[in-house]
């Protein structure tokens, strides 16, 4: 079945996926949304190898399932119209969208011809619009696909995000602005999740104009900064857009792995103590702000550990080791940090969380 | 207003760290730690009987496959031109070896592209040879120069259509420009496999940062990060052997077949080039030593993916060479369907079986954050 360019219905999606879709939450699982203070979305692997997407309570309890063809990334979320999108791995080609509630049925959005998911997107604020991230691989170039979130996340243009190996993106609170982070890491399809030009990266961080598409503002890394692959943003409450970085370099640098800017500004690198960026391991996978507590989250998987930064200050407020760290998103108190070994907010689950959580209420 | 910002224009700010607001959590890191000179021996193994071997071979069979032309540019007859045939054959067998090993200097300066460009689905690379042989291009009979132009006109695909392409007959007669651009490929291959045996074998180089991971190595800090790197190489060239050298052209039996997408299907050397990549797997797998990494119960792993890479490579080696016939032909495409369904089992057995055995609990592919 060709998914090119098209989105599937619910029916087209079980066939072609040969998974199942309950019509409604169980009362249990709805009794658990409907009490749980906060709610996030993640990804996840089944010990059986399957994929799928899991709610979760702030403790850390499974609320419901949702099966996938194949692994997913990252996810966006419109606090508007209560859909949730998650996005393939690249080189995927879905991005299925569901309602937590199970008062929708789900849609899966694929890929035009030519290009596949990045493994990250955003809703504009009032939920109309879905951006994901893309690759034109045969231009070599990153794109912003746009989807229209109020009729049937049908495909209604593109913008050049003005770099390659775009990954990561988000919205400004406003909706008038596009925050990109180009990894600057050629990939194709055809050569699998292989990086093509490690030896001539681009990483750049640019911000578009929501609307017509247009360049407001790029950031190249310096010569000396190439293999800083810039990848994962979030937005702090002054409007400051914090981004986390993984080095390509040599393993016995200490390069910079943080960084923030805003409209109109350049960027800021956050020097860590020594301490800290050995143990981010020159890789942060994830990074979430704290709007409430201004308090900025980072992780890494390959140095086992989750840091706490100060989102006015850059501080370092806490660190802590973390087996095969995660994702991150606000809670409550602090970040919620998830891993690959199943724990999420201190309760363990049979499942592999994947790299990226959400909170969705 | 679009702004471009000067890379000079970037601020670092200083080394800061918080006053006790939060306690400091200074715990050790639950890494997994592996033995450090079982890494090492299996580390040195890895460079010292595969990797560094492997390029030396490859090298010389380019060597090899010059001379071999330039035999048979001075002295055209059906022994030298069948003798450069089998040539490319050897040549390319022995790419295939090392070609799993797609980390390091071969990624680096396009030197993988120069020696392989492939996938091409446009066939770039044939268009681009035709318009050399239509020019009759000089600048592409020597090395230096073709060395500067497309990658797809540089290396072992664009060889193989000078010796096995249509007008490749012409080989037999005599056909200077031909021939003197296939040597010039060939002595370009060598040029490329120098660089690479090269790098390999400084001694103070990437030989050194692979076999002795530490904490100022610029390679592999801990033994886990070195080990994981070389359980890459076997992930990803299983990877690379079912999903772009075999679902190139065949994916299912009731799916749409493409043998003229195959890696040379004109000089029939698929099969040989999946068996070489099969072998290489095992020999890295086995040379190397990574069971010894493992705990009693968990070798039986490593021991079933031999067998299993084994069992495959017998199977490749049994392929219908013409792969026209071979897609169309109901007992060779059981064949293809056991190929994939076993290269899915070996990239499970490596991936989580391994991975999942050193440590990477819910394996190797996933522990790639992204």
């Amino acid at each position: 079945m060709t998914w090119y360019g098209e989105t599937i219905d619910r029916r087209a999606f079980l066939k072609a996926a040969g998974i199942g879709f309950a019509a409604a939450l169980s009362p249990c699982s709805l009794h658990a949304l409907e009490r749980a203070d906060a709610v996030y979305a993640s990804g996840c692997r089944a010990p059986d190898g399957s994929f799928g997407i899991a709610t979760v309570s702030e403790r850390g309890e499974i609320i419901d399932r949702v099966a996938l063809p194949a692994r997913a990334h990252g996810m966006a979320f419109s606090s508007a119209t209560g859909r949730t999108v998650a996005f393939a791995r690249r080189p995927g080609t879905f991005a299925m969208v569901f309602d937590p509630s199970r008062q929708a049925e789900p849609i899966m959005i694929t890929a035009p011809e030519g290009r596949h998911f990045y493994g990250h997107g955003h809703f504009s604020p009032d939920g109309s619009v879905l951006y994901a991230s893309e690759n034109d691989f045969d231009g070599n170039r990153g794109m912003i696909g746009l989807y229209d979130g109020r009729n049937g996340f049908r495909r209604i243009g593109e913008f050049d995000a003005h770099g390659i190996g775009t990954h990561d993106m988000t919205v400004s609170d406003d909706g008038a602005l596009l925050v990109i982070a180009n990894g600057g890491i050629e990939t194709h399809p055809d050569f699998g999740r292989t990086k093509l030009n490690l030896d001539r990266m681009e990483p750049s961080l640019v911000m578009l104009d929501a609307i017509s598409g247009a360049l407001i503002q790029k950031h190249a890394m310096p010569s000396s900064l190439s293999k800083l692959s810039t990848r994962h943003l979030d937005i702090a409450e002054n409007g400051r857009i914090w981004f986390a970085c993984q080095w390509e370099g040599a393993r016995n640098e200490n390069p910079p792995l943080a960084g923030w800017f805003s409209e109109g500004e350049d960027i800021a690198l956050l020097s860590l103590p020594d301490e800290t960026t050995a143990r981010l391991a020159n890789y942060v996978g994830a990074i979430a702000v704290n709007r409430r507590e201004n308090i900025v989250g980072l992780t890494s998987p390959i140095g086992g550990a989750s840091v706490m930064l100060d989102a006015r200050t850059g501080l370092v407020l806490a660190e802590e080791s973390v087996r095969e760290a995660a994702g991150v998103a606000p809670a409550a108190h602090g970040i919620a940090v998830s891993s690959y070994d199943g724990n999420f907010n201190g309760t363990h689950s049979d499942v592999a969380w994947d790299q990226h959580i959400i909170r969705i209420k | 207003m679009r702004k471009t910002f000067a890379s000079g224009l970037i601020a670092l700010l200083p080394a800061i760290f918080a006053p006790a607001a939060f306690a400091q959590e200074a715990d050790t890191a639950p890494t997994v730690e592996l033995p450090a000179a079982t890494v090492s021996k299996v580390m040195t193994a890895a460079v010292d009987s595969f990797i560094r071997p492997g390029y030396d071979a490859f090298q010389t069979s380019a060597e090899d496959m010059t001379a071999t032309m330039k035999t048979l540019c001075a002295a055209p007859s059906q022994a030298n031109y069948d003798a450069a045939k089998t040539g490319f054959g050897k040549l390319a067998a022995n790419w295939a070896h090392i070609e799993i090993v797609r980390t390091g200097p071969v990624i680096e300066q396009n030197r993988f592209e120069r020696i392989l460009f492939y996938p091409d689905r446009k066939s770039t690379g044939l268009k681009q040879v035709q318009a050399v042989l239509a020019k009759s291009d000089e600048t592409a009979t020597d090395p230096k120069t073709l060395a500067t132009k497309s990658v797809a006109t540089q290396g072992l695909g664009a060889l193989e259509y000078l010796l096995f392409g249509t007008g490749s007959d012409t080989l037999v007669t005599g056909n200077d420009f031909r021939c003197r651009y296939s040597a010039a490929v060939a002595e370009n291959v060598g040029n490329v496999a120098a660089e690479i045996s090269g790098i390999w074998d400084a001694p103070d180089g990437i030989q050194k940062a692979w076999e002795q991971p530490g904490a100022d190595n610029p390679a592999f800090r801990t033994g886990s990060e070195a080990i994981t790197g070389l359980l890459g190489i076997l992930v990803h060239g299983a990877e690379a052997v079912r999903d772009q050298r075999i679902e190139t052209f065949y994916k299912g039996a009731d799916k749409a077949k493409f043998p003229k997408q195959a890696l040379f299907w004109r000089s029939e050397n698929t099969w040989p080039m999946v068996k070489a990549n099969l072998d290489g797997l095992s020999a890295l797998l086995t040379t190397s030593g990574m069971v010894e990494l493992l705990p009693e119960k968990d070798r039986v792993i490593v021991a079933a993916t031999e067998e299993k890479l084994k069992s495959m490579s017998t199977l490749a080696s049994g392929m219908t060479p013409d792969l026209e016939k071979a897609v169309e032909d109901s007992a060779d495409r059981k064949k293809l369907d056991t190929l994939l369904a076993d290269g899915k089992d070996v990239i499970a057995k490596l991936n989580d079986g391994y991975g999942g055995a050193i440590g990477l609990s819910s394996g190797f592919s996933f522990a790639d954050g992204d």
